[in-house]
């Protein structure tokens, strides 16, 4: 049999590529999420009306208590959130972009079959699960409503990227890949590693 | 898993490639702002809250316009060989090419329809903050509902298209037959 790389490679970097490009999307606007939203709680948005037109409306597909509660959407984070914890997801989000941004490089050549491509994911995913316990952590400390809102995501995330980090591991415990990065050439994998 | 793998050197160009994989994160990260921007308060003197997300939302998709037009450019120079045929069968070689001619399009009518509709709504568009577009359109309310419900639905049905173009993606990666590396090689 012919491949370049090993099946638990192949299959570990394309589950890395296609949630890599999710997150780095999801960080990034999680990013611009918090930093649209600067108002602390109290602030003059705090007691605006909403303006909620007709025409708008109309125009959105949204009931007028809908585009009411638009308002309390965004209130809900002003309100719960405590003063240390919009710089610090800004920083975990912006931080979360690049390593997710890396998870996709590393992905691709885990599948190109990289050698050093099984230490790096192992690294990677390593650091993507950190990084989804330092924000269950803070938002642990938040309250309520932000819990409701990123909780359970981010078990969900911390749970995939264990899921990938433990397979890293195991997968690198096999040995490195067969096919060195610099001959590009075609390898025999042992019957058992195929 | 298959018996045999395409060749090295039989897959896309680097710079197919890293345009691929820019205008994958670009797509995902409209799909996703796009839905958080639509639950931000509406635009009002004291509500603002939507006008980056939005201006971000519009210079990332006409830019997407121009990744587009240099990929297909780069693919039309670079020609990757046909995978042998016990690799990826005739009919599964067919339903790539459909695949991605559709991608194309719906990519192109999601960003233009949207760039119309935003022309036709009087708000105007500065490029990345930097280039005043010039609007196409003028402010009318029946073209730009036209328009942003093209939008809508187009963008829908990339997302769909999408999802087959993935699945067809970890097919291949899962099967390990090379296929998925060809879009994968650094």
């Amino acid at each position: 049999m012919s491949v370049s790389s090993p099946a638990w490679a192949s299959a570990l970097g394309v589950v890395a590529v296609v949630l890599g490009i999710f997150l780095t999307a999801m960080n990034g606007n999680e990013l611009m999420k918090h930093a649209i939203i600067t108002q602390p709680a109290g602030g003059e948005e705090q007691l605006a009306e909403p303006d909620c037109p007709p025409d708008e409306l109309a125009e959105e597909g949204v009931s007028l208590a809908e585009c009411e509660q638009l308002v309390a959407h965004v209130r809900t984070i002003t309100v719960s959130r405590p003063d240390w914890f919009r710089g610090f997801y800004m920083s975990l989000a912006a931080l979360g972009a690049v390593v997710a941004f890396a998870s996709i490089v590393v992905g691709a050549a885990l599948i190109d079959g990289r050698g050093w491509a099984p230490g790096a994911a192992m690294l990677n995913f390593g650091a993507l699960a950190a990084l989804d316990v330092a924000g269950f952590v803070a938002v642990v400390n938040a309250g309520p409503l932000l819990r409701d809102f990123y909780l359970w995501q981010l078990l969900l995330w911390f749970l995939i990227h264990l899921m990938m980090t433990v397979a890293a591991v195991v997968g690198r415990q096999g040995g490195p890949l067969p096919r060195p990065a610099a001959a590009h050439g075609r390898t025999e994998l042992p019957a058992d590693r195929a | 898993m298959s018996t045999t793998s395409v060749k090295d050197g039989n897959g896309y160009s680097r710079s197919a490639v890293l345009l691929h994989w820019i205008l994958a994160v670009s797509i995902f990260f409209l799909f996703v702002s796009s839905w958080w921007m639509l639950a931000l308060p509406m635009p009002s003197e004291i509500f603002k809250y939507r006008a980056f997300p939005f201006q971000l939302h519009k210079n990332v998709g006409i830019t997407l316009v121009f990744v587009l037009a240099l990929l297909l450019y780069v693919r039309y120079r670079h020609r990757p060989a046909q995978p042998p045929a016990d690799v990826m069968r005739p009919w599964m070689q067919r339903l790539a090419v459909v695949d991605h001619v559709i991608l194309y399009v719906l990519i192109a009518a999601c960003c233009l329809s949207g760039y119309l509709s935003s022309s036709y709504s009087g708000w105007g568009t500065k490029l990345w903050w930097a280039v005043e577009l010039p609007n196409w359109g003028y402010e009318n309310e029946e073209l730009n509902i036209l328009y942003s419900d093209i939008h809508l639905w187009t963008c829908w049905a990339l997302l769909a298209v999408l999802a087959v173009h993935i699945s067809g993606a970890l097919y291949h990666a899962f099967r390990n037959d090379g296929i998925a590396r060809r879009m994968l090689h650094l």
